[in-house]
């Protein structure tokens, strides 16, 4: 299977380049029979792409441990599940799961019916076949998952223990289809530079790919999240880890262009902005994958370092930034636009200023995760640069982020008065001003907890009082009932709408991280059985220590009852675990997570003398986040659904050139 | 009735301006504060207070000495300078406050207003160019019928015109 799968690989390679070459000179030379070969090209290095996968799915499942990959990260005690997961746990991989899902999301692309951007697939398709030869390239030559040991070890290594849980099961997936997904939008922008079609033809053929993309890697962070919340035992889920913060770099410039583009639809204006988003995350999307093969940065997620890959991919994000940005400057004439206003006090200047925001978001975390290299280059001095500079410095972004939403759900296009103001706020506010004084009856007190929670509070109003204020007008317009009017709202613009459950679900997530971060408690200590530990309300008695042995590892449980102002809640079982092919331990923490907090206990140690340390911990509002998670997810499905098709009329944009 | 709205808004905010707030929790001599200034040295990368590896033997070390000072009184500033002359300036988990150092904290927010110098001056250039108004424009006044009237174009208008 490994001769397959490495043959594959090669004529996958072959196709990609020939695609990639075939589309580029079709187009520029009008070879209508050249574009369609190279497009067949396209399927074909799908084909090639997805056997050599199966190959090395199959050597996994056979265990085929004379493959070197097969070898370090599967067992034959792993279930199924984990088996399969192991496909994107190494290095190798995890690149050829990229190339496959590059292959079939370019299939997508070229076959994909539209109405719009026909022009620009083409060279489009050769961008991502660029992209893919590229990865076939450090496929065959770099990090080869066909790679053979000279004997046949009796069984493999075995998953690291840490990535056997749901969370890490979904989390890479998601995440490398994300990071991927930026590949399509990066095509279109580069073909509507070369094809000089820079009208909105490219951002329409580009916005559900570029918000499928960002939705991906909103899931795949999110799965990320809750896995480190879980699994990690520290008690977080967010530690501003390099590797957590090369994902959120591209996340946030592409929700900055997933707003820009609005502006570029409704007044042609930022066209120039638009395409360097696109830029932006695309090479963002490929510094996450440097970053965490390069070990040029410390962190907990890295595979194992290998320079020559790091430094292709290097020279692969330098060549694509700067090959782009230098079209884009060629370009720039081409891109100017005479946008007008009315009136700074508009939407426009808010989605302006959420724009700078989120990119000076994005800014910030790439200045805190590349510190400690820029401190050693001219200072010689290594510093670290760890959660609390990126909480201190993006909170308050954050902030102004999440009141920006609210301001722009409730100000109008063009131009907005005084009076417009007021009436469209006055409610909201009230809102507002109502929740804080319950906040600080039941004892919020701290000053930054009151601001923040008054901003989502804020932009909960505004949201619920936009779509009241839209179902009355639906209502008093069709005479439908309210229920139906509000569902009929929400239907007929499913991404304006989608869009506002969003930024239903960043509140959520929001209010997560400002209870959890500021309210948060802990206690640590050492207990003998019998004893007991307090914690706020909860009184938490120890109750035994056990171990045994299973057929993989050994474990060290332990028992606590948890009382809840005198009633017993339940037990809970923090437990140890020592695998046998893994050298450190994993701490299997245990939570009872109620929707307004969750109790978490992790186990410290244990001595002979029977003394067992505990660190319990109180997270509030953790229950949130995972539930803005699903709302998330829902507002993206439904601002990703797609409207139905129309048919063409002559007045069409498709075709139009700029 | 904007009396009686001003109002309303007035004693609201009155009552959270008496209201007597507390700044963010911060106890500086606390074991924990201070573990979440340090770097646990056992190569984890993680902050001293997440650290969870079994094996990891600075978390108990580096906590333990952290306790000890804290008992005898030294101050957290001198906890935490005890830690930098021991292993250096990286067993900060954040970047010290001074020199260099500062381009860290100060530039994101520098860059931030710089970008809305940009868009400030080119808002302003733009409302001088947008001396008329366009078709579709929305009033400056709006009423709720108008607002009715607003939203029904606007989502008749979406199947003809794209997203938004």
């Amino acid at each position: 299977m490994a001769d397959i799968g490495r043959i594959s690989l090669l004529l996958a390679l072959f196709a990609a380049v020939y695609s990639a070459a075939g589309f580029f000179i079709g187009a520029k030379r009008g070879h209508p029979g050249l574009v369609r070969s190279a497009r067949n090209g396209v399927l074909a290095v799908c084909g090639l792409a997805t056997i050599a996968t199966a190959s090395l799915v199959y050597a996994i499942v056979t265990h085929d441990f004379q493959l070197e990959y097969v070898a370090s990260y599967t067992s034959r005690d792993l279930s199924l599940v984990y088996l399969l997961s192991t496909l994107w746990a190494g290095n190798a991989g995890s690149l050829l799961f990229w190339a496959w899902l590059l292959s079939i999301f370019s299939a997508v692309m070229v076959f994909q019916r539209r109405d719009t951007g026909r022009e620009l697939v083409p060279y489009a398709g050769s961008v991502t076949m660029i992209t893919a030869a590229f990865f076939f390239i450090l496929l065959l030559f770099v990090a080869s998952p066909f790679q053979r040991l000279s004997f046949v070890p009796p069984d493999g290594r075995g998953l690291n223990p840490l990535l056997e849980n749901p969370g890490m099961f979904f989390h890479p997936p998601f995440l490398l289809a994300g990071y991927v997904g930026f590949t399509i939008p990066f095509g279109f922008a580069v073909a509507a530079m070369i094809t000089r079609r820079l009208g909105d033809d490219w951002i329409i053929a580009v916005r559900r790919w570029a918000l499928m993309a960002w939705l991906l890697l909103g899931i795949g962070n999110l799965f990320g999240a809750w896995w480190a919340y879980v699994e990690l035992g520290w008690g977080g889920y967010w530690a501003w880890d390099p590797v957590e913060n090369a994902s959120l770099m591209p996340w946030l410039v592409i929700t900055a262009f997933l707003h820009s583009i609005m502006m570029q639809r409704r007044r042609g204006m930022l066209k120039i902005w638009n395409m360097v988003l696109i830029i932006l995350a695309f090479s963002l999307s490929i510094l996450g994958t440097f970053l965490t093969r390069s070990g040029v940065i410390a962190s907990v997620h890295t595979f194992a370092e290998t320079p020559l890959l790091g430094t292709l991919f290097l020279v692969f994000i330098g060549i694509s930034l700067l090959g782009s940005l230098g079209l884009l400057f060629y370009r720039s004439d081409n891109l100017k636009s005479d946008a007008e206003m009315e009136s700074v006090v508009s939407r426009e200047s808010t989605f302006l200023l959420n724009n700078l925001l989120l990119v000076g978001a994005a800014f910030a975390v790439l200045l805190g995760t590349f510190f400690p290299i820029i401190s050693e280059a001219v200072r010689g001095v290594k510093v670290s640069v760890g959660p609390p500079f990126f909480n201190q410095v993006n909170a308050p972004i954050f902030l102004a982020i999440i009141l920006l939403a609210g301001i722009c759900t409730l100000i109008g296009w063009r131009k907005a008065s005084v009076r417009n103001l007021w009436h469209n706020f006055f409610w909201p506010l009230v809102t507002v001003l109502a929740i804080e004084v319950f906040l600080f009856i039941i004892g919020i007190r701290q000053w930054y907890a009151l601001i923040a929670f008054a901003i989502c509070a804020f932009v909960l109003a505004t949201i619920i009082y936009e779509w009241f204020r839209g179902t009355r007008a639906r209502h008093q317009m069709k005479g439908d009932n309210y229920f139906r009017a509000f569902w009929g709202l929400i239907g007929s613009n499913r991404p304006r709408y989608g869009g506002y459950i969003v930024h239903l679900a960043v509140i959520l997530m929001a209010a997560g991280v400002i209870g959890s971060s500021l309210y948060d408690a802990s206690v640590e200590a050492t207990l003998q059985p019998g004893e007991s530990v307090r914690l706020q309300r909860y009184i938490l008695t120890y109750d035994n220590i056990d171990q045994y042995e299973t057929e993989s590892k050994q474990v060290v449980s332990t028992s606590l009852s948890v009382y809840n102002s005198g009633h017993l809640l339940g037990q809970l079982t923090p437990e140890k675990y020592f695998h046998h092919n893994y050298d450190q331990a994993v701490s299997e923490v245990a939570i009872r997570s109620t929707l307004l907090e969750d109790l978490y206990v992790i186990l410290v140690g244990w001595e002979d003398t029977g003394a067992t340390s505990f660190k319990v911990i109180i997270n509030p509002l953790v229950s949130w986040i995972w539930l803005g998670g699903i709302v998330f997810v829902l507002g993206g499905l439904l601002a990703f659904w797609p409207e139905r098709r129309r048919p063409a009329s002559p007045n069409d944009e498709s075709g139009r050139s700029t | 009735m904007i009396k009686s709205k001003v109002c309303l808004l007035a004693v609201l905010l009155l009552v959270l301006f008496l209201a007597p707030v507390v700044p963010v929790k911060a106890d500086a001599m606390t074991v924990d504060y201070i573990s979440g200034q340090l770097i646990c040295q056992c190569g984890c990368t993680s902050v001293l207070n997440n650290c969870t590896h079994a094996e990891c033997h600075s978390r108990e070390s580096m906590t333990n000495l952290i306790r000890q000072k804290v008992d005898q009184g030294e101050s957290a500033a001198a906890i935490i300078q005890y830690f930098v002359a021991q292993y250096g300036e990286q067993v900060l988990s954040s970047p010290p406050k001074k020199g260099f150092n500062l381009t860290a904290w100060l530039l994101p927010f520098a860059a931030i207003m710089a970008g809305g110098a940009v868009i400030y001056f080119a808002l302003k250039k733009w409302v001088k160019r947008g001396t008329h108004q366009p078709e579709g424009v929305v009033p400056v006044n709006e009423t709720d019928k108008e607002y009715e009237r607003r939203v029904e174009n606007e989502l008749s208008g979406f199947t003809h015109g794209g997203f938004r």
